[in-house]
């Protein structure tokens, strides 16, 4: 038993790696309290550990499925591959903290801190097979995601944003527990293998307290996703939280969240059953009804971090709609969706960061004319608000086309046609800053700061995929497609 | 479908190489950008030409020499295929033609030159591309591309409005791409996923007319509801009435050469859509809706004509006069016969020659008087007496007004009339509807001649020069060719009508 522990522990190499990271992190931070040399450590330390579980998980992908530590926890490729989103997704939060004045110097090292531990929950959550790990992922995800809110503690509105994505967190945390007690309460096990294999053999009473508790159960999840109506909370936390942070929440657990309610739905309700058809009828609902929410809203804002947060909302439902499909296409679709959701999010997050922190707001109009001022950086904008809003021959697009693709093939064409509007309504908020940079004259001769040869050329070089992803996305729908989840 | 040449594949990427070479020859230097840009249209025109010398008269379809298919995403079955047959080939010519001529009207534009000529070049490899693919992905990632180079060229170098026009013109045409994005998902479903199942010419044929769908309990016909779908993608682009709102604005907020691409060759996109992809693939549905295209391109005819008599400003006008031509090319295309057909494809090049003239002299005008105001809007007149001083640029003018309103001898006059010829006996009264249409044609144009050229010379008028020889050079070709075609039209039915018999025949089986 002791042995079977440590041969599990094997597996579970790219998680302890991120956990001992964490750990050190908070050595040196308390090493070298007020000290400024702690700083470079701390962002070497954090850029290593992140490297290594990068390269294990690269390097696990090809592996075949397992489930260790009795069976409740599920290492498989879909996992890893969302894992290596979510790495890739802090290593870039994290930089991005660095170079931005948006958290307090001596906070930064907190936010590493904090964003590694986010991570584990976020990995847990990805990998977890039963309910009690779920839910303890999750919370890791979100105690720490509330503190990271509150980052810039001397502002109202960070304070606000935390505030509010406690309260919510907790609720829904609550009502998810409910639901998940129902559940046991049915079914008499947290472990969801064994839930697959009683679930088509319900009878109909069953069934019928299950469908309420399961859709309680999906409360907590759906928060996390900020998709509606759980979403409320989404544009006040972004627009409080400091930029980095907010890049952060865009992309972990958001990932983190596609990629459990991915692994329930393949896992659980990938059969004829009354429960599981109403489970997929409520999703598709709801994914409609966030990217249209998520896109309308995003029009009237003045904020451009909170434009991102509500098309981050808008994002969400698309990629909802690669869970909806049930299929192997639809996984496929998904992760490939957010690779490239990853990169387009880093590289808008970034640039908003430095314009937030040479003119200290980020609204519209300091976007005005920074073409003649910055070509590169702007045309990297230029790129990825195109990209996000899908047209080729950029990623996006690519990433919306998989997804049509795998709604098409269930022949869900109302759907399909929801999220082609909804890309119509996202391509008008996008071209909004796009027309500012390009067509109007800048306001100011201020010219941004912080913007050094380095900063451009990382800017540059995570537009690159942006744009190859568009063109030669063989190799990556290959292995997005060799990344299949284990089922028992 | 290997072939030896890769004379289409220097055809398409030539003009990304000068884009290339645009990027980077330092600012600075803005005449060394012009000329390059001029060189690099050259090289493509001329290659297009010598495609049109090797072309082969006598095959209907795709010209196996030409083709060329490599493997890009092998998951999708998603290939790069171009090829070239009788409807795209003088599409294909009247792009390398107009882009060339176009570098040389756009000489004098100051504003970040090398933004506008990278730009004007990315813009005709994506043009290009989009007359060349037979790859249905392919086809698409061009039509959407296209856009891209489009929103800047009207958002930056465009007139006052240009903004609005701009963002207008972009939404439009990204929603009819999406639907038509849903089609060609669904096409690749229905056609089992296959190897072929992005390829144009393996989807054509009427593989689908007896497929069903059901949504919400009641079944749809599955080539019908996809019909619709490519239908609007591709009638926002004519523009077919009702979706032709954004064009007046792009037409007048864009710089004088974008005008004239916009008229000229993105026009002909959305009819060459209906040839390349709607009709082959959904052959019954096609005749199916025969009679709404008519109506459509007659209500596109008449409605066009009245909207162009309304106005005072002379691109709006000539804007205007595009949409009533286009209706022309639909007309054609709803009559299902050989001579509309090959009448639809020669209005579609004529159109674009004609047309082109008259932007570019709009243009000429519009850099001399900087107002395009045919009457102010207090009254008075914006031009008066032209001919009598700038007597070149009238007879220029003449011709290419003529040749716009079909006046016989001139290339107008070959096109319609065969289109009037391959659809009256199919609908009789559309026919003589049109008919009024034309005449409606003559009134605006020579109303607007007559107002702009005859008469007193007004005062601003009198300091106006001739047309420099700069002007004349690019001028030129384009009078040749509407007189030419006009007298002798074979050159360019030749090489359609083995292609446009083809697709009728098909049509002709449901």
């Amino acid at each position: 038993m002791g042995l079977n522990y440590l041969v599990s522990l094997g597996h579970y190499v790219p998680e302890l790696i991120v956990c001992i990271t964490m750990f050190s992190l908070i050595l040196i931070e308390a090493a070298h309290d007020k000290d400024a040399t702690s700083k470079p450590l701390i962002g070497l330390t954090s850029f290593i550990g992140l490297i290594s579980a990068f390269v294990i998980l690269v390097l696990n992908l090809s592996k075949p499925g397992l489930s260790i530590f009795t069976n409740s926890i599920v290492i498989d490729s879909f996992g890893t591959f969302a894992k290596i989103i979510m790495v890739l997704g802090t290593l870039g939060a994290i930089y991005i903290a660095e170079q931005s004045s948006d958290i307090y110097q001596k906070l930064k090292s907190e936010f590493s801190i904090m964003a590694m531990g986010v991570l584990v929950g976020g990995m847990l959550l990805t990998s977890a097979n039963n309910m009690l790990l779920l839910y303890i992922g999750l919370e890791t995800l979100s105690i720490l995601s509330y503190v990271m809110a509150t980052l810039k503690k001397n502002n109202e509105r960070s304070g606000e944003a935390g505030l509010k994505y406690s309260l919510y967190g907790g609720i829904s945390a609550g009502i998810m527990l409910f639901g998940m007690s129902h559940v046991f309460g049915v079914l008499g096990t947290i472990n969801f293998s064994e839930m697959a294999t009683m679930i088509p053999n319900l009878t109909s009473d069953q069934m019928l307290i299950l469908i309420p508790s399961f859709l309680l159960f999906f409360v907590g999840l759906g928060y996390k996703i900020a998709c509606v109506p759980f979403h409320m909370w989404s544009p006040d936390v972004y627009e409080g939280s400091p930029i980095p942070v907010t890049a952060f929440f865009a992309i972990v657990p958001k990932i983190a969240g596609m990629a459990v309610i991915a692994r329930l739905t393949m896992l659980l309700f990938n059969n004829d059953s009354l429960l599981s058809v109403s489970w997929i009828g409520a999703l598709s609902v709801m994914a409609a009804l966030t990217m249209t929410v998520g896109n309308i809203s995003a029009i009237g804002q003045r904020s451009v971090k909170r434009m991102l947060a509500y098309s981050s909302i808008g994002h969400a439902g698309v990629m909802l709609l690669g869970i909806v499909v049930v299929s192997e296409i639809g996984l496929r679709s998904l992760l490939f969706y957010a690779f490239t959701y990853l990169f387009m999010t880093l590289v808008a997050f970034y640039i908003v960061s430095f314009v937030n922190d040479t003119y200290g707001n980020d609204h519209f109009d300091r976007f005005s004319g920074l073409i003649y001022k910055h070509p590169i950086m702007t045309i990297s904008m230029i790129i990825v608000m195109f990209s996000l809003a899908g047209i080729p021959p950029l990623s996006g697009f690519v990433a919306k086309f998989n997804i049509f693709s795998a709604v098409v093939a269930k022949k869900y064409y109302v759907l399909a046609i929801i999220a082609g509007i909804n890309s119509v309504i996202s391509l008008y908020y996008y071209m909004k800053i796009i027309r500012l940079m390009v067509f109007k004259t800048s306001e100011s001769e201020n010219m941004i700061l912080g913007l050094t040869l380095r900063n451009q050329l990382i800017i540059g070089a995570l537009t690159v995929p942006v744009v190859t992803l568009g063109v030669f996305w063989e190799k990556i729908i290959g292995v997005a497609e060799q990344a299949t989840l284990l089922i028992q | 479908m290997h072939g030896s040449s890769h004379l289409l594949n220097w055809i398409l990427w030539m003009p990304f190489i000068g884009v290339l070479g645009n990027l980077i020859i330092p600012s600075k230097k803005a005449n060394a950008i012009r000329w390059w840009s001029l060189i690099n249209t050259a090289i493509t025109f001329i290659l297009t030409l010598v495609l049109y010398k090797q072309f082969d008269t006598s095959v209907a379809g795709m010209q196996e020499a030409f083709n060329f298919s490599i493997p890009w995403i092998k998951q999708f079955n998603i290939f790069y295929t171009v090829g070239v047959d009788g409807i795209s080939l003088p599409m294909i010519l009247l792009t390398g033609l107009l882009f060339f001529i176009c570098i040389l009207s756009s000489w004098t534009v100051e504003k970040s030159v090398k933004g506008y000529f990278a730009l004007f070049l990315f813009l005709q490899g994506s043009v290009m591309g989009v007359f060349l693919s037979l790859d249905f992905f392919l086809f698409y990632v061009f039509w959407e591309v296209m856009l891209i180079p489009m929103f800047f060229l009207i958002g930056i170098w465009g007139g006052e409005n240009r903004e609005y026009a701009a963002v207008k013109f972009f939404l439009y045409t990204f929603f009819g791409s999406i639907l038509m994005l849903v089609g060609m998902v669904a096409l690749y479903y229905a056609k089992g996923k296959g190897v072929d199942a992005f390829n144009i010419l393996a989807l054509s044929g009427g593989h689908f007319t007896d497929l069903k769908l059901s949504m919400f309990g009641t079944e749809f016909s599955f080539s019908k509801l996809f019909f619709v779908f490519m239908f609007i993608g591709f009638a926002i682009k004519v523009p077919v009435f009702p979706f032709h709102t954004w064009l007046p604005h792009a037409h007048v907020q864009a710089p004088t050469a974008v005008s004239v691409i916009l008229a000229g060759v993105l026009l002909k996109m959305g009819t060459y859509g209906f040839l390349r992809i709607a009709y082959p693939i959904f052959p019954a549905a096609s005749v199916h809706f025969a009679d709404c295209i008519a109506w459509l391109g007659l209500i596109n005819v008449i409605y066009g004509a009245f909207c162009a008599m309304a106005q005072t400003d002379v691109k709006k006008l000539v804007a205007y006069s595009s949409v009533s031509h286009m209706g022309f090319v639909m007309l054609g295309l709803a009559a299902m016969t050989i001579q509309g057909m090959n009448g639809a494809v020669l209005q579609m090049f004529n159109h674009g020659t004609s047309t082109a003239m008259m932007f570019l002299l709009i243009g000429i005008l519009y850099e001399r008087s900087h107002h395009r105001w045919i009457v102010r809007p207090d009254g008075s007149k914006g031009f008066g007496g032209l001919y009598t001083q700038l007597p070149k640029f009238s007879i220029v003018f003449i011709i290419a007004m003529f040749a716009s309103m079909g006046l016989p001898g001139l290339s107008g006059f070959i096109s319609e009339a065969l289109i009037f010829l391959g659809i009256y006996e199919k609908y009789t009264t559309i026919t003589v509807l049109a008919l009024l249409g034309l005449l409606l044609g003559a009134a605006y144009l020579l109303w607007m001649f007559k107002r702009m050229f005859f008469g007193d010379v007004i005062e601003e008028c009198k300091s106006y020069t001739d047309m420099n020889k700069r002007e004349i050079a690019y001028m030129l070709p384009l009078c040749v060719a509407v007189i030419v075609f006009g007298i002798y039209p074979s050159p360019i039915l030749n090489i359609m009508k083995a292609s446009v018999g083809k697709l009728v025949t098909l049509l002709g089986t449901y």
